[in-house]
């Protein structure tokens, strides 16, 4: 009935094409290509840290090679002679990398057998916390930050910001000792390691059903509840020392994000509307808030995995974490050049993720 | 004419940590049905504050501190008035939107950049037509269901129907219930007494207490999958912003709904902001200099559609800007703000021929003319820091006319001629008549 | 003379009225408004003053090598406090006391030495990849992003067991591993004020390039890098101490936190009839260790908050 044609804005409609028509297609070419640069950098970390362990002496790396203690500085050399360490670093650099793509990772001093085997027994514990405690801190943090957002300078954010600068000042270690000492210690409760002797018992007899390793699912798929309860006794302590200090980070970010959403002129527009509180803080501050909070959990990504070497030499839990830890103390190079490049893979893989689910919660972000 | 909002004396205060900001020092502008009400000054004087008051809608660290902002919303009585500032939030958020709209200065920044354009406008019909878009989509569902019958999905169907119905009476009920709690709280406002204020606490708690949504429904409208049932209403919605879009002559509405608003040029972008705000057919809409960043051409349409709006749809525009010659285009009546104070209420013609306040009088000096000669006029000084405001009457620091009694008193307000009123000193003090 | 008084008074009020000087009077009597700011300051200075009179508050036995914590016997299990030693003694008997107002400097030591050499290479590298883009800035950016796909903990370990164990290997590492951090940041910073006006306006003025990074940029985009790097000596040290703490760190009896603490490994739960016999060797230095993260942390978010204009006015 009203009539106010005039312009018809033509950049509108091309836009609205292009984005329906090619999206499928520009997200398969994003991946692919974010995963031919994944390697590109994969390619760099291994150079990085190749050279890095060039620095410790051939000696010293040809010592997991060692099986008796009478080794004589002549029977020294000539296992250095037969692995090739004396040869210059490109060539050596080039045998580890064919040995690599035919799957041979090397043997390793710290699992007592090849790399790939260690990885198969010490990966699915580590994922087992991993699985519990990242979605923790994600809800956590995201949750507490909107608390203290929403109710700022109030007593709930008071104890929120607490909170945050305690957790993000507590040394790792320090916590899980103080958790140790005064569950494990003092109650007697949440012992460290991964699982108790009986189940111990159970999971290493041949009935075991050793589907995934995570000690918890296979309990499921095996029918052995107690086996389960096990497994989540032993994680719950780790799981709490993950969470109080990596939600932190995530709880500051999200509490000053969240505020400078509601600042916004938008916010305005939406009280304007008529609409609550509870719905401008839920649906129009909340996922503009979580935009910075995802581009940053790639990088908390990186510190977990910091807390996980720390949380599980604590803990004693025969982890990845572990592993590293005593592979970097003993120079197991294999080892080490092993987990440093999965973790590199799951770094990037995580940050591709990371990057799809932030151009799918901003519209204003198209992946190129 | 018929009043429609009033504001008397209001004061209106920030607290940030450079002081106590004085924004509004007493302000009190009339909106009459039918009019194109217009406010104008030099940025900073209070007029986006004025209106901001009116929607209740000043953030934190503002605050209301005194004054009556009165609404003559009542169909049947005419001086029947509510001062909103009495009522409670559950109130205003009904008013909001829906009686009283607001479209703002900055498009781009006045839209959510993360939800769909359908999302943004329809949101306003979700918050205040939801019982109607509840009905049509029950009577949708009924016509599904009479159509074909399968054994079993019509049993879902079925539930589903019971489960809007549910949320309608639910919602309905609560309207209903707010609105006598309201009417009651109203009613017990004048005298302050101890049993008085009992029940009045009595009521509030009551209030508070009331649910919008019935517990069955949230249930289902929280739990993933079955939450699916409650895209029902989509449909419904997306229609209704489509004809909304139709009816503002917005080209291609069914792109434009499904689009986000980095795709819109600017232009679009306030036709949006609109739409958003007309969603509900307001009695007044309040424009905050909403052509101010468009170019000339985008700047004349918008203008151009809010007149048309004007007379179709909603009765009154309250029209802020710092632009006279918008004013001359658009405005029936206008007041001229600065610092805080009102200083001149006229019609507009009257008030371009015969300006009284020496601040008007320089404001029109200001404006650039086609076949101007001298040099331009400008008003020495700046606008005064609203921490520590001039004494007295706010201009007189950069009054050519100023008196003494200027730095002392704030001039009270002067009926020069029936509808032309004049805070100013020149024309009530002894001094100046002498 | 008098009306030299008073070009002088004149002057001086000029100067506390420019727009900068004003800002930073503002800024700062808020900061110190702050509780929790004032918290951070108090923690931050109690820990200053103990590493300043730390020859004082415990007087080495050996003055040549000060940071050697005096033993006192070869007794393994820990002691509780006692009048010789107000805090106990960890294994060894090594005085806990002594060990934290050493451990003090070594603290800030690594804390310091870290940040600003990581700083130093942040900014050299930061502003010329910032500034000037193009290849050398694509270079150094896919390097850090190498440097971002390491694990930082375990290249740590690996490193400071490769050059060797001590508190020196583990400040080399840290900074040899570090850099890519501020670099990215100060980059970031820099390619932000790129474009804007007044550096456009600098440019059309004729300044040379240098002068433009060194007049313009960096004193713009320098506030907010030296608040994160405040935070950051506290984390820095935390790193440090975890490094010390999985065995890393120097020989057992350094005045090192970190060091301290992974001597108290073997003594988290007591003898069966008492279960916290030992709380104090596993508390104590933690405690300090988190007291002092926490000072820098306590600073550097109530800085943030004052002095970056867009979270002050909120």
């Amino acid at each position: 009935m009203i009539s106010i044609e005039k312009t018809i804005d033509a950049d509108v409609s091309i836009n609205i094409f292009l984005k329906t028509e090619k999206n499928h297609v520009n997200l398969l070419n994003y991946i692919i290509r974010r995963l031919l640069l994944m390697i590109l950098v994969l390619f760099g970390v291994s150079l990085i840290v190749f050279s890095i362990m060039m620095i410790i002496p051939p000696g010293q790396r040809v010592a997991i090679y060692v099986k008796s203690e009478k080794v004589t500085p002549a029977q020294m050399e000539a296992l250095i002679e037969k692995y090739g360490m004396n040869d210059p670093a490109p060539i050596q650099y080039a045998r580890w990398i064919g040995n690599i793509f035919q799957g041979d990772f090397g043997y390793s001093e710290t699992a007592k057998g090849p790399v790939i085997e260690g990885f198969k027994q010490y990966f699915p514990i580590t994922l087992e916390l991993v699985l519990l405690s990242t979605p923790l801190i994600i809800l956590v943090g995201v949750w507490l930050g909107t608390l203290g957002a929403v109710h700022k300078d109030k007593p709930v954010d008071h104890f929120t910001r607490v909170f945050a600068v305690i957790g993000y000042s507590l040394p790792t270690f320090w916590l899980g000792l103080m958790l140790l000492m005064l569950f494990y210690g003092l109650l007697g409760i949440f012992p460290p390691g991964q699982i108790s002797n009986v189940g111990k018992d159970v999971i290493s007899s041949p009935e075991w059903n050793r589907v995934t390793g995570l000690i918890c699912l296979d309990g499921i798929i095996n029918g052995r509840w107690d086996i389960v309860w096990d497994g989540f006794y032993h994680l719950i302590l780790p799981a709490f020392n993950l969470v109080i200090l990596s939600c932190a980070l995530i709880l500051r970010l999200m509490r000053s994000s969240m505020l400078e959403s509601l600042g916004q002129d938008y916010i305005r527009t939406a009280l304007a509307k008529g609409a609550d509180r509870g719905t401008i803080n839920r649906i129009h501050a909340r996922r503009n808030a979580l935009i910075p909070v995802i581009t940053i959990s790639g990088l908390m990504f990186a510190g977990l995995m910091a807390g996980m070497v720390i949380t599980e030499t604590i803990f004693n839990r025969k982890g990845i974490g572990l592993w590293m830890a005593r592979a970097a103390l003993q120079l197991d190079v294999p080892a080490i050049m092993f987990n440093v490049l999965f973790l590199g893979t799951i770094f990037a893989v995580v940050n591709l993720i990371v990057d799809i689910l932030y151009a799918y919660v901003d519209p204003r972000i198209r992946l190129t | 004419m018929e009043q429609l909002v009033k504001t008397e004396k209001v004061v209106t205060n920030f607290y940030t940590y450079e002081g106590v900001v004085k924004a509004l020092n007493g302000v009190s502008v009339e909106v009459r049905k039918g009019e194109t009400y217009g406010l104008v000054g030099e940025s900073g004087c209070g007029k986006s504050v004025t209106v901001r008051s009116i929607m209740r809608i000043v953030q934190s660290p503002g605050r209301i501190e005194d004054g009556k902002i009165l609404l003559f919303f009542s169909d049947t009585d005419r001086n029947q008035a509510v001062d909103i500032l009495k009522r409670s939030e559950a109130f205003m958020q009904t008013i909001r939107g829906n009686e009283i709209s607001m479209i703002f200065q900055e498009a781009s920044t006045s839209l959510n950049p993360v939800l769909s354009i359908e999302y943004q406008i329809g949101e306003s019909f979700r918050l205040h037509r939801m019982p109607e878009i509840l009905r049509e989509t029950i009577d949708e569902l009924q016509a599904n269901l009479d159509k074909k019958k399968i054994p079993f999905v019509s049993g879902w169907k079925k539930f589903q129907i019971s489960l809007f119905n549910r949320q309608k009476e639910t919602l309905e009920n609560y309207e209903r219930l707010i609105d006598s709690i309201e009417f009651q709280l109203a009613e017990l406002e004048d005298d302050g007494t101890s049993k008085n204020r009992r029940l009045k606490d009595e009521l509030n708690r009551k209030r508070d207490m009331l649910r919008k949504d019935d517990r069955l429904v949230m249930f289902f409208r929280r739990f993933p999958f079955l939450r699916r049932y409650y895209r029902r209403i989509n449909p419904v919605i997306h229609r209704k912003v489509v004809n909304l879009l139709k009816e503002l002559g917005v080209p291609n509405p069914e792109n434009i709904a499904r689009s986000y608003p980095h795709e819109l040029s600017g232009g679009m972008q306030q036709r949006i902001v609109i739409a958003i705000a007309l969603a509900c057919h307001p009695r007044i809409l309040i424009a905050d200099e909403p052509t101010s960043n468009l170019d000339v051409t985008i700047q004349a349409q918008i203008l151009d559609m809010i007149r048309v709006l004007k007379e179709t749809t909603i009765s009154s525009v309250l029209f802020i800007t710092h632009d006279l010659g918008v004013v001359a285009e658009i405005c029936d009546r206008v007041t001229v703000m600065y610092a805080g104070d009102t200083c001149e209420t006229a019609e507009v013609k009257e008030l371009f021929q015969k300006p009284l306040h020496p601040y008007t009088k320089a404001l029109l000096r200001s404006v650039p003319k086609v076949r101007q000669e001298e040099a331009l006029a400008t008003i020495p000084g700046v606008v005064p820091n609203l921490v520590n405001p001039p004494t007295g009457c706010r201009f007189h620091p950069r009054c050519e006319s100023a008196m003494d009694i200027c730095k002392r008193e704030k001039p009270p307000l002067f009926t020069y001629a029936p509808g032309h009123t004049v805070s100013c000193h020149l024309y009530t003090s002894k001094e100046a008549k002498s | 003379m008098s009306t030299e008084l008073k070009q002088k008074t004149t002057k001086k009020e000029g100067f506390l009225s420019h727009p900068a000087v004003k800002e930073f009077t503002f800024s700062a009597k808020r900061f110190l408004k702050n509780p929790l700011s004032i918290i951070g300051l108090t923690i931050i200075l109690i820990f200053a003053l103990i590493a300043i009179f730390a020859p004082v508050l415990a007087p080495p036995e050996d003055p040549y090598d000060p940071f050697k914590i005096p033993h006192d016997g070869w007794k393994t299990a820990p002691s509780p406090p006692s009048p010789e030693h107000p805090l106990g003694t960890m294994e060894q008997q090594y005085d806990i006391l002594y060990g934290i107002i050493w451990g003090t400097r070594s603290a800030f030591k690594i804390g310091f030495f870290i940040v600003m050499a990581n700083l130093f290479i942040g900014i050299i590298l930061g502003s010329l990849a910032g500034y000037f883009g193009g290849w050398f800035d694509e270079i150094i950016m896919r390097i850090t992003d190498m440097f971002y796909a390491l694990p930082f903990l375990v290249m740590a370990m690996a490193l400071v067991v490769a050059i060797g164990r001590g508190l020196q290997s583990i400040i080399i590492v840290m900074i040899i591993l570090g850099w890519p951090t501020y670099t990215r940041m100060i980059r970031g910073e820099i390619m932000a004020l790129r474009d804007k006006d007044f550096i456009l306006a600098a440019k059309a003025g004729g300044a040379k390039s240098l002068r433009i990074i060194i007049q313009h940029i960096l004193p713009n985009s320098i506030y907010s890098v030296l608040i994160v790097a405040s935070m950051n000596i506290g984390t820095t040290v935390l790193t440090a101490a975890a490094l010390s703490f999985l065995g890393l760190g120097s020989e057992s009896g350094y005045a090192d936190w970190g060091q301290m603490v992974s001597m108290c490994r073997d003594w988290i739960v007591g003898p069966p009839d008492n279960r916290l016999a030992y709380w104090y060797v596993v508390f104590t230095p933690g405690f300090v260790i988190a007291m002092f993260v926490l000072g820098w942390n306590l600073l550097g978010d109530a800085a943030r908050d004052v002095f970056d204009p867009k979270m002050r006015r909120k």
